[in-house]
């Protein structure tokens, strides 16, 4: 019995895998069997059936790996090259040096990437959490009450399978005069307000869009959040004689904290690099400054003027302003995952 | 529990008003998309059209060449759905079952790659596309000529391969039996054999939702697009082509005509999304925030 088992594994050479081999009852008498040519001839074909699974790891892996190589590594050491050199057209050879000027000129005074660009960056980020958040933590709180619940989730997700130029539009010409909000607006008896042509309102505007959007995606993360509380505490607290008010923050909103916290944090850093949405709706980032952020900064000066340093310059400021935020992050669910 | 028993009207509101909020915006694009000429920026304001007119879909059509769109943007999204697919599940089966030097190095670059945000990678691509060496008229350094910008390559060469696709292929990979590996080996199936024959067939749930997240994301892309047909706009696609429109003429006439072509871009993915919900979602859970 040993021996054909030893056999028939080492004719696919897995003799030292685990699995089908010893379902069959082959134990350490297995290999006291063998002669000793037997026991030289497997620990070959190990060595060769190694080699063999590393090539084809290696083959399975190579598209991935080339490609990260060339659209990974090399673009990220390209822009660092970039942001340290003067450049202005398509012909590699007039790259020259510049050292650290770009980032100089970034943080000079009279610069506008410090403010208005880098502040617009920060509250619109900040803006859409602190919409986005209020508005899901209610919506996923009631919907835990009602029925249908997929119904509505489904609902609250259609603006994510939209393509940002629709979602835009749509919103921008909502904002017109002649558009929705103004025309409800206009039948509650106010005036209409010019939303994205005012330096003070466009910011916010948009703001009220992205966080729109961003709805769906943060009320399943709560919903999900919610429904891992154990319906014990809920249970108590009744018996206790607590109202809904209590309930929700001495218990809801404390319980609900890793959820909120993460929804909290990956749509920080999804606000601080957002642009395509400001694109569509205000172009170039107008009024004035009044909705240019960083990531659109880092794009008009590359691409319509032309600048890859001092672009790229902007690019990795802001890739710093993330990647900081991203590694706290991370630093902060390890603890959480330490307190339970 | 009990409280379930009672009608929670305050939450039936507070859902229901959300939800008005988050329709209303759709059915506006609807709604305005069958203005007639004329119609809208009219006021006060009217959220139903007068009469139902299609002529805004047939403007759009005049406007836009919409079959170079939708070419664009289906063969763009099949080749980067099929090409992340495929190329996650060779590298998850590798990571999961396969056992060689440099496994644990490989799988940690892989979710380094999630952690970067796509903007930094706008510039280099670009130029990296436009230096290709020996694409479209470029010597071998990349120099003369406008490299890969000049064909479809252009749209989809960044999004070939996705770190969140091979990561979240090789932890479900993972739970697939070693024994049924193993079988298969014994039987003399070679490894190309096994990842086809039983790792494949025993993945199609998560490849579902994988090929609906990026469906949906490749169809919907943007910025990259637009970068890309502004040095060749043979190269636009379905949401860069519709966001031309607004260059012409008079908002009043030109906005129906845009909300026409939207509907005509949202639709699919509409359909697909509402058909595959379950799958999406899950995929939304799995990477957390899309």
């Amino acid at each position: 019995m040993a021996t054909t088992v030893t056999s028939a594994d080492g004719d696919g050479g897995e003799a030292e895998r685990p699995g089908r081999a010893e379902g069959r009852g082959r134990a350490a008498g297995g290999r006291s069997v063998r002669t000793a040519g037997d026991r030289a001839r497997p620990a070959a074909r190990r060595t060769r059936y190694r080699c063999r699974q590393t090539a084809v790891a290696y083959l399975f892996l190579a598209p991935s790996l080339a490609f990260f190589a060339v659209f990974l590594l090399l673009p990220l050491l390209f822009a660092v090259l970039l942001s340290l050199s003067r450049w202005a057209g398509f012909d590699l050879a007039d790259i020259r040096p510049a050292g650290v000027d770009n980032f100089a000129a970034l943080f000079a005074r009279g610069s506008s990437f410090l403010t208005p660009v880098l502040t617009n960056t920060l509250l619109y980020a900040l803006g859409t959490v602190a919409l986005a958040l209020t508005g899901a933590v209610l919506v996923a709180h009631c919907i835990t009450h009602l029925r249908f619940q997929g119904f509505w989730r489904t609902l609250y997700f259609l603006p994510i399978v939209t393509t940002v130029v629709a979602v835009g539009n749509v919103w921008k010409y909502m904002y017109e005069p002649g558009g929705l909000v103004n025309g409800v607006l206009n039948a509650l008896g106010l005036r209409s307000v010019a939303f994205l042509q005012d330096p003070a309102t466009a910011l916010p505007s948009v703001v009220v869009v992205q966080a729109w959007a961003s709805l769906g995606s943060a009320i399943l993360i709560l919903t999900a959040g919610l429904k891992a509380i154990p319906h014990v505490y809920y249970e108590a607290a009744e018996l206790d004689g607590a109202g809904p008010f209590t309930v929700f923050t001495r218990i809801t909103l404390p319980l609900l904290r890793p959820s909120l916290l993460f929804v909290c944090v990956t749509q920080f850093i999804t606000g601080l690099q957002s642009f395509a949405l400001i694109i569509v709706m205000t172009g170039e980032g107008g009024p004035g400054d009044a909705t240019n952020v960083a990531a659109l900064e880092m794009y008009q000066r590359a691409f319509t003027y032309g600048d890859w340093g001092s672009a790229s310059a902007a690019a990795l400021v802001l890739f710093v302003l993330i990647l900081v935020i991203t590694l706290a992050q991370l630093w902060l669910f390890r603890r959480k995952g330490a307190d339970g | 529990m009990r409280r379930r028993g009672r009608v929670p009207w305050l939450s039936y509101l507070l859902v229901g008003l959300g939800a008005v909020v988050t329709v209303v915006p759709f059915l506006d694009m609807l709604l305005t998309s069958f203005k007639g000429p004329g119609e809208y920026g009219r006021l006060p304001y009217r959220f139903l059209p007068e009469a139902f007119d299609l002529s805004n879909y047939r403007e759009a059509f005049v406007r836009l060449d919409l079959p170079l769109l939708f070419r664009n943007s289906v063969v763009a999204t099949a080749v980067i759905t099929g090409s992340v697919l495929l190329t996650s599940s060779l590298a998850g089966y590798a990571l999961a079952k396969l056992r060689f030097p440099g496994r644990d190095v490989i799988f940690r670059l892989v979710l380094a790659t999630m952690m970067f945000p796509p903007f930094v990678f706008f510039i280099p691509h670009f130029l990296i596309l436009v230096h290709w060496p020996l694409a479209g008229g470029n010597g071998l350094l990349g120099e003369g000529g406008a490299g890969l910008t000049v064909s479809l390559a252009a749209l989809v060469m960044p999004f070939l391969v996705s770190g969140f696709g091979i990561f979240l292929m090789r932890q479900f990979i993972v739970s697939v039996p070693d024994e049924m590996l193993e079988a298969a080996r014994i039987d003399g199936a070679g490894e190309f054999t096994v990842w086809w024959r039983i790792v494949v067939p025993q993945t199609r749930p998560v490849a579902v939702t994988l090929a609906l997240l990026t469906f949906v994301g490749a169809w919907n892309e943007y910025i990259w697009a637009l970068l890309v047909s502004t040095a060749n706009p043979r190269l636009m696609t379905l949401p860069v082509g519709i966001q031309t429109l607004q260059s012409y003429l008079d908002p009043n006439r030109m906005v129906p005509v845009m909300m026409a072509g939207l509907m005509l871009s949202v639709l699919p993915v509409l359909l697909l999304f509402l058909l595959l919900q379950k799958h999406y979602i899950r995929g939304v859970m799995l990477s957390g925030l899309k």
